[in-house]
C-alpha cells in the first residue's frame, strides 16, 4: 500500500490527474482523441482571404492580405520571393483573465516568427518575388494549443485568399503524460507542467514545417510522442479540407443563383 | 462524441473569483465494469463479478463518512462513480483519496470505477444534488435488469442491507463520531494552524521549517523533536533537531506528522532532560548529560498527517464515571507511548474493558485538547500473548493476513499425487549441474526454507577452482505483478517473532518447491566464479540459471565436525557401502576444506579493506535471549559459519558489481553510510575509561582499535564496546543507483563499495529484485519492463521501512517474552531472577547496565522517586537510604551515612529483576541493584558455570589474539606459494574447537 501511496504522491503534488486509470482526460476525451473543431472561411469581405476557426474553446480569427506589393522600405522585398508577414495577437479577454496584452511582447513576436516560418515552407512563395504576404492572426478565446489552432486557421485564410500552398498546414499539440501521448491539448493540460510539443505538418507529403518543445523529455519516448501528434495533423488535415469544400460547395451554389 | 461545457468558479493564484469554462465530453461508450454486461462494453481490468446478489451505487456522503466500511472485502459489487471520486479527491484530501485509489486498484476487493460524468446518459450539469442516482439508474438499463442495483445514501436503513455485524459496530462508532463533531464548540485549546499557502510561502522564505515530528517515548508529555530535512533554510546553525517543548507547542502534530514549525527567539531556547526515566535503557547513549539549550520551536501547521490505526485500552470503568457530564466520552490509552490520549465516544465501553481495541483518528479540533477517534476492531484480552502480538504486528503496521486463495491458485502443485516435476523446457534452457558438480547446503538445523547451497571443484587441468552459489530461484515460480508477487512486495519480508514467522511466500514456495533441499532437483540461480587455484583471484564469473541438485543438506555443527575430522555419521551416506561411503565422505571433506580457504582468503582481503566484526553483536545477544528464555539448544558461533557467510557476501558483491554496470541508474544496491563521528563519543569516553583509546576515523581504523580495546580481566569489556559500536552505527539501506551519488554506494560494514541481497530471496523481497535485474543483465531480454529509478527508489524505502518494522517487531516481540518469563517467577526468592550485570553507561539518577546472561539492557536507577539513594554497607548489601548521588564522566557516587560508593564503567553488580506491569502499555523489565559485587561469587552453583565461562573466554581471548595476525599469516602464505598451510588450518580448527568464539559472527551474511 505504500507504494501506491508514494507514487500518488508524487502524483499529488504534479496536481491534478492528467489521464485516469480508466484512460480518461480531464474533459473526457480520451489519450488521441482531438477536440471538436468548427470553421468558417470568408468571414471578412474586406480582406483578401479569412477564417474563423474553433478547436475546442480556442477560438481564432485568421486574416490574409497579398500578395502585394512591399510596404514600406523597399529593402525588406526579396527579390526571388514573397515576404510573408505574420503579426499574432491576443484578445484582452482571451483568458480568464483581462489583461492588456501590448503588441510586441516577447511571447506575441515569438509566436509571429513561428508562425512566419511555417508558413514560408508551405506557401510556394517563389510565385510572387518583390511582393509581401500579411497573415495576422488573433486569438478571441485561449484555451491551449494557442500555436496549433492559429495555423489551422491561418491555413484556412490562406486557402481563401487563394494564395497557392504546398499542402494544408496543419498543427498540431501533444503532450506526455505517464507513458502515455495525449493529442491536442487544452489549457489545464499545457499548464500542468508536462511536456507539449507543437508540430506543424504538411499532412500530404508528411514533411514537417515546424516542431516545437521547450520542456524536457526523454529521447525513448520523442518518438511516441511525434508519432501522437503527425497522428492528430493527419486527422485535422480531413477536417480542414471538409470544411474548405463545404465552403466551396457553398460558394458556387451562391455564385450559380 | 458529444462537446457540452461546464462552467467553474475558481480561485485564481490571486485569491479572486474567477470564471472559467471548461469543456466536457460524453460518450454513449463507456466501459461499466460488469461481467454482466450485455452490451459489448470493452472492459479491461478489474471486473464485477456475477455472483453477488445487488451491486452497489454509494453516494459521496457514504464514501467519504463510511469508507472503512467499503473496504471490508466481503462487500462485494460496489460501483464507485467518478463523481464520487473527484468529490473525494477535492474535499477530503490526498490520504483518504489514495486509500480509495488502492481500494479500486487492489485485486482482491470487488469494486470498480465507473466514468459516469463521461457517459452522455448519465452526465448532468453541474448543480447542487447528486447525479449518483442517473448512473444508477444507467445501470439497470445497461445490464437490462440483470442484477439488481442499490444506491446508498446516508440512511441507515440501507446500511442494514450489509447484514454484517462489524460494518454494524463500525456505523454506530463513526456515527457518533459525527454527531459528536456536530455540536462541538467551546473555547479553544490550541492556536489554529495556519493555512496551507502561508505554510508554503513560510518554507520558502526561510521562515519555517518542515520535517517530521518525533516524539520521545520517555517525555511524551513534554519533549518533541523534528528532524530537521532538506537544505531549503539558510539557517546554517540549524544543523540538529529542533525541539518542541510542551503539548501547547506541539499543537495538535501526533508523532510522524509532517510538521511545519516556527523557530522561537533565542532566549526561549530550552534544554533536553538528562535524567533517566523509566526504559531508558535501550535508547542510543545520548552525548551529554548536560543539557544545553538547543533549537526550539513550536508547530504552526501540519503538512501531512500521517495517521495510522493505534492500539489502545480503555480505563477501569470507575474512572469513566467520574468524567461525569461527559459519560458518553471516554479517554483511552494508546499501547504507543508517543500518542496523546484519544477521546472516544462509544457505548460499548464495558464491553471493551480490559481489552486491546483498534482505534482510528479522526480530527482533532483547535477546541479540543485531545484528538477524536472511533473504534475499529477489538484485538482481544490485554494481557493475553497472542493479542499482544498481534498489537506488536499492528503498531509497526505489518500487515499479514493468510495468504488468498487466489493467491494459492497461482503456485505450482506438489503433492504425494501430484509430484512437480522439471519441465524438459526449462531444463534444456538451464545450465545442468545435477551430474557435475557435488553441490551442498550449510543451514542452522532443522531450516527448513533453504536459500542457499555452495559448489566447489578443481576444474581439468588443476590450475583453477570452480566457487558457486547457488540460489533458490524464486522469480521463476513468483512472476513480476501477479497476486503472490504483490503480496511478497507488501510484506517485503518475512516476520521472525520470537516464537513465530509470518512468512513472505506461500508455504509450497518457501518450505518446498523454492527451498533447495537434498535429493531433489531443484531449479536455481546460480554465481560461478572460476579462480584461480592458488592465488585465489577471480579470473572469470558466470551468472544464470541452473537447475541442481543438492547432494547433502549440512548443518553448521555437522559441518564442522567433519572439518574438524570427527567421525560422525553424515545421514545421507548412512546406507552406502564402506568403501563408497569413505569416498564420497573424502570427496566432500575436500569441498568443505577447499571452501574453508577459499573463505579465509576472502575475509582476510576485506579485513584489509577495514570490514568491522559488529553487526553479530545485536544478533548474538538475541541468541542468548532465546537461548534462555525459551531454552534452545545455544547456537554456537563455528568457522563454518563465517564460511557460508563469507560465500554469500562474496555472492552479493558480485552480483552488485554486475547489476550496477549494467544498470547504472535503477539497480538495487544496498548501502551503510559511514556513521557520524559524535555518535562515538560515548564508546571513546567509555574506552577512555579503561584505558583504551579508540580511533573512529575510518572503518578500518575503528577495527583495529576494537581488536586491541581487549581487557583480559572482564571479557565482557570488549563485547559491550563492541556494542557501543554498533549503536553509533547507521542501518544499512537499499537504494536505487539513479538516486544516489556513487560515492555514497560504500558499505561501511563489510568494507565493499558495492553490496546488495541476493542470497535469501525466499524470505527477502529486495533479493527478488535484484534476481529479477540480474536477469535482465544477463539475458538482455525482460519478460517485462523493468522498474525505473523513481519506482526502485519508492520500493527501496518500501522495503526500508518494512524491515524497520520486523526488526522492531522482533525486539518487542522478544521483550514480550521475556517479559513473560520472568511474569511468573517470583522475583524475590527465585534465583533466576538475580543476574550478574555491567555498567556501561552513567547517568544523572543512575546509570544503564547489561545483563549478558538474558542479553538485557536496562536502566538502574540510584535514586528513587522520593529522593532517596541507593546505599551501600560492607558487605556490598544495598539499602534505600537517604543521601546524595554525584555524577562523574566515568563513574557515579553514591553518599550515605554508610559511607561512599562509586559505581564505575564496566564494574560488575548483582540485579534483580523484576516485571513492572503496565496496563496500557507493554510490560517492562526492571532491573534494581542488590549488590555491588558481580553475582557469580554469591552463587555457588552458577559460580562454576561462571568460572568455566571466563576461563574458555580467556582461552578465546588467546586465541583471538592468534585470529588477529591471520592476515599475515595469509600473505606469507601467498608469498611462499605454500599450497596449503596445515599449521595455519590446525591453528584456526582449534578456535572452531572450543566452539565458544565470542567474537566471530555468525549471521553476517544474513544479517
Amino acid at each position: 500500500m505504500a507504494i501506491t501511496e508514494l507514487s500518488a504522491l508524487l502524483k499529488g503534488m504534479a496536481g491534478l490527474e492528467l489521464l485516469s486509470e480508466q484512460g480518461y482526460r480531464l474533459d473526457g476525451r480520451k489519450a488521441g482523441e482531438l477536440r471538436k473543431l468548427q470553421a468558417r472561411m470568408s468571414v471578412f469581405a474586406q480582406a483578401d482571404g479569412s477564417a474563423y476557426l474553433e478547436q475546442g474553446n480556442t477560438k481564432v480569427l485568421a486574416v490574409v492580405y497579398g500578395p502585394h506589393e512591399t510596404r514600406g522600405s523597399r529593402a525588406k522585398s526579396l527579390h526571388d520571393r514573397a515576404v510573408i508577414n505574420c503579426q499574432f495577437s491576443m484578445a484582452t479577454f482571451s483568458t480568464a483573465e483581462r489583461k492588456r496584452r501590448p503588441h510586441g511582447d516577447r511571447k506575441s513576436s515569438e509566436m509571429s516568427l513561428h508562425l512566419k516560418q511555417t508558413f514560408e515552407a508551405a506557401v510556394l512563395t517563389q510565385l510572387y518575388p518583390r511582393s509581401q504576404i500579411d497573415i495576422y492572426v488573433k486569438i478571441l478565446q485561449a484555451d491551449g494549443s494557442n500555436y496549433s489552432a492559429c495555423v489551422n486557421a491561418a491555413t484556412l485564410a490562406l486557402v481563401d485568399a487563394g494564395i497557392p500552398l504546398r499542402d494544408y498546414v496543419c498543427a498540431c499539440t501533444a503532450g506526455f503524460v505517464e507513458d502515455t501521448a495525449l493529442a491536442d491539448l487544452c489549457h489545464v493540460e499545457e499548464s500542468g507542467g508536462g511536456t507539449a510539443l507543437a508540430l506543424a505538418l504538411l499532412p500530404c507529403s508528411g514533411n514537417i514545417a515546424l516542431v516545437q518543445m521547450d520542456s524536457r523529455l526523454h529521447q525513448d519516448h520523442l518518438d511516441k510522442l511525434m508519432e501522437a501528434a503527425a497522428k492528430a495533423c493527419q486527422d485535422l488535415s480531413k477536417v480542414l479540407d471538409g470544411v474548405v469544400r463545404r465552403h466551396l460547395e457553398e460558394v458556387s451554389d451562391l455564385t450559380k443563383h | 462524441m458529444i462537446k457540452t461545457e461546464k462552467i467553474l468558479h475558481l480561485n485564481s493564484s490571486k485569491g479572486r473569483k474567477v470564471r472559467v469554462v471548461r469543456e466536457h465530453y460524453v460518450r454513449e461508450q463507456v466501459p461499466c465494469g460488469s461481467s454482466l454486461c450485455q452490451a459489448h462494453c470493452h472492459n479491461v481490468g478489474k471486473v464485477l463479478s456475477s455472483d453477488v446478489t445487488h451491486y452497489v451505487v454509494p453516494d459521496v456522503g457514504v464514501v467519504r463518512d463510511f469508507l472503512e466500511i467499503l473496504e471490508f472485502r466481503e462487500l462485494q459489487g460496489v460501483i464507485l462513480t467518478q463523481t464520487v471520486y473527484q468529490n473525494i479527491q477535492h474535499s477530503r484530501g490526498r490520504r483518504i483519496h489514495n486509500r480509495l485509489r488502492t481500494l479500486l486498484k487492489d485485486p482482491r476487493h470487488d469494486c470498480v470505477l465507473f466514468a459516469n460524468e463521461f457517459q452522455q446518459y448519465c452526465y448532468c450539469p453541474r448543480e447542487k444534488g447528486e447525479n449518483v442516482y442517473s448512473a444508477a439508474v444507467w445501470y439497470h438499463h445497461h445490464l437490462a435488469g440483470l442484477q439488481p442495483v442499490v444506491m446508498i445514501t446516508e440512511d441507515s436503513d440501507a446500511i442494514s442491507h450489509f447484514k454484517l455485524q462489524a460494518a454494524h459496530d463500525l456505523y454506530s462508532s463513526i456515527a457518533q463520531t459525527l454527531l459528536e463533531r456536530e455540536n462541538e464548540g467551546g473555547e479553544k485549546v490550541y492556536t489554529e494552524h495556519l493555512p496551507a499557502e502561508v505554510l508554503e510561502a513560510g518554507i520558502k522564505s526561510g521562515r519555517y521549517i518542515q520535517g517530521i515530528l518525533s516524539v520521545n517515548k520517555h517525555r511524551a508529555q513534554h519533549e518533541a523533536f523534528v528532524r530537521y530535512e532538506g537544505s531549503a533554510s539558510k539557517n546554517t546553525e540549524l544543523n540538529s533537531d529542533v525541539l518542541v517543548s510542551g503539548v501547547k507547542h506541539r499543537n495538535r502534530a501526533v508523532h510522524g506528522d509532517m510538521v511545519v514549525i516556527e523557530l522561537m527567539p533565542r532566549n526561549e531556547w530550552k534544554g533536553r532532560t538528562m535524567a533517566l526515566t523509566e526504559g531508558q535503557g535501550e535508547e542510543r547513549a545520548l552525548e551529554d548529560t548536560q543539557s544545553q539549550p538547543m533549537p526550539t520551536g513550536r508547530v504552526v501547521g501540519v503538512l501531512q498527517r500521517n495517521w495510522r490505526d493505534y492500539v489502545v485500552t480503555f480505563p477501569p470503568l470507575e474512572e469513566v464515571q467520574t468524567q461525569g457530564r461527559n459519560a458518553l466520552k471516554i479517554l483511552v490509552v494508546p499501547w504507543d507511548y508517543r500518542v496523546p490520549k484519544i477521546r472516544i465516544s462509544t457505548q460499548q465501553a464495558e464491553a471493551l474493558q480490559e481489552q486491546r481495541v483498534i482505534v482510528r483518528l479522526d480530527s482533532w479540533e483547535s477546541t479540543s485538547l485531545y484528538p477524536n477517534g472511533h473504534v475499529v476492531r477489538v484485538l482481544g484480552k490485554a494481557g493475553d500473548p497472542e493479542t499482544e502480538i498481534q498489537t506488536i504486528l499492528l503498531e509497526n503496521c505489518i500487515h499479514v493476513s493468510a495468504f488468498s486463495e487466489a493467491q494459492l491458485r497461482e503456485m505450482p502443485v506438489n503433492s504425494k499425487e501430484k509430484p512437480w516435476q522439471v519441465s524438459s523446457s526449462e531444463a534444456s534452457s538451464r545450465k545442468d549441474l545435477r551430474n557435475s558438480h557435488l553441490v551442498f547446503s550449510i543451514d542452522p538445523k532443522g531450516c527448513e526454507d533453504v536459500d542457499d547451497t555452495l559448489s566447489v571443484r578443481r576444474l581439468p587441468g588443476g590450475k583453477r577452482l570452480e566457487l558457486g552459489v547457488h540460489i533458490a530461484d524464486v522469480t521463476h515460480f513468483v512472476r513480476e505483478g501477479s497476486l503472490t508477487d504483490l503480496e511478497a512486495r507488501s510484506r517485503a519480508t518475512t516476520y521472525y517473532l520470537a516464537d513465530r514467522r509470518y512468512d513472505m511466500l506461500p508455504p509450497v514456495l518457501s518450505a518446498d518447491l523454492c527451498s533447495l533441499l537434498g535429493g531433489v532437483d531443484r531449479y536455481a540461480m546460480s554465481v560461478l566464479w572460476e579462480l584461480d587455484a592458488e592465488t585465489l583471484d577471480v579470473c572469470t564469473v558466470w551468472y544464470g540459471r541452473t537447475l541442481i541438485r543438492s547432494s547433502y543438506q549440512l548443518h553448521y555443527e555437522l559441518a564442522q565436525s567433519l572439518l574438524n575430522g570427527e567421525q560422525v555419521e553424515v545421514p545421507e551416506l548412512k546406507d552406502l557401502k564402506d568403501s563408497l561411503r569413505d569416498q564420497k565422505l573424502a570427496e566432500l571433506l575436500l569441498a568443505l576444506e577447499t571452501l574453508t580457504r577459499v573463505a579465509r582468503h576472502l575475509r582476510a582481503q576485506r579485513d584489509k579493506g577495514g570490514a568491522l566484526e559488529l553487526e553479530g553483536v545485536e544478533v548474538r545477544a538475541q541468541l542468548d535471549e532465546k537461548k534462555n528464555i525459551t531454552a534452545l539448544v545455544p547456537k554456537q558461533p563455528l568457522e563454518v559459519h563465517e564460511t557460508v557467510a563469507e560465500c554469500m557476501i562474496y555472492a552479493n558483491h558480485w552480483v552488485a558489481r554486475k547489476i550496477q554496470e549494467s544498470f547504472p541508474h535503477q539497480a538495487l544496491l544496498r548501502h551503510h553510510p559511514a556513521p557520524k563521528q559524535e555518535f562515538f563519543n560515548p564508546l571513546i569516553d567509555s574506552a577512555k575509561a579503561r584505558g583504551f583509546s579508540i580511533d573512529t576515523r575510518s572503518n578500518r581504523a575503528l577495527a583495529d582499535s576494537l581488536e586491541r580495546a581487549v581487557d583480559p580481566q572482564d571479557p565482557l569489556v570488549n563485547r559491550l564496546l563492541r556494542m557501543m559500536a554498533t549503536q553509533a552505527m547507521s542501518n544499512a539501506l537499499y537504494f536505487s543507483t539513479g538516486s544516489c551519488p556513487e560515492e555514497h554506494y560504500y558499505h561501511y560494514g563489510l568494507a565493499l563499495e558495492r553490496y546488495t541481497h541476493f542470497t535469501s530471496p525466499i524470505r527477502r523481497y529486495a533479493d527478488v529484485i535484484v534476481h529479477r535485474l540480474l536477469m535482465a543483465a544477463v539475458r538482455l531480454e525482460t519478460e517485462g519492463a523493468l522498474a525505473g529509478n523513481k519506482e526502485l527508489e519508492e520500493l527501496a524505502r518500501h522495503i526500508n521501512d518494512k524491515n524497520r518494522a520486523a526488526q522492531q517487531a522482533q525486539k518487542q516481540s522478544t521483550e514480550l517474552f521475556q517479559c513473560l518469563y520472568f511474569r511468573d517467577k517470583d522475583f524475590l526468592t527465585d534465583e533466576r531472577c538475580q543476574a550478574d550485570a555491567v555498567v556501561y553507561a552513567v547517568r544523572a539518577n543512575g546509570f544503564l547496565a547489561f545483563v549478558p546472561q538474558y542479553g538485557l539492557k536496562g536502566a538502574v536507577y540510584l535514586k528513587d522517586r522520593e529522593g532517596r539513594v541507593l546505599g551501600v554497607d560492607a558487605e556490598g548489601q544495598c539499602e534505600w537510604t537517604s543521601g546524595t548521588l554525584q555524577k562523574y564522566c566515568d563513574r557515579i557516587s553514591t553518599c550515605t551515612s554508610a559511607g561512599t560508593h562509586s559505581f564505575h564503567l564496566f564494574d560488575h553488580v548483582t540485579v534483580r529483576i523484576s516485571v513492572e506491569p503496565s496496563r496500557c502499555h507493554a510490560d517492562r523489565l526492571h532491573l534494581e541493584l542488590i549488590s555491588n559485587r558481580p553475582h557469580g561469587s554469591l552463587q555457588p552453583e552458577t559460580q562454576t558455570a561462571a568460572r568455566g565461562r571466563s576461563e574458555m573466554v580467556q582461552e578465546v581471548m588467546r586465541r583471538a589474539e592468534d585470529k588477529s595476525r591471520r592476515p599475515k599469516l595469509n600473505k606469507e602464505e601467498k608469498q611462499f606459494r605454500q599450497s596449503k598451510t596445515p599449521n595455519l588450518y590446525v591453528l584456526l580448527q582449534e578456535i572452531g574447537e572450543l566452539s565458544l568464539l565470542d567474537l566471530s559472527r555468525c549471521e553476517t551474511g544474513t544479517e
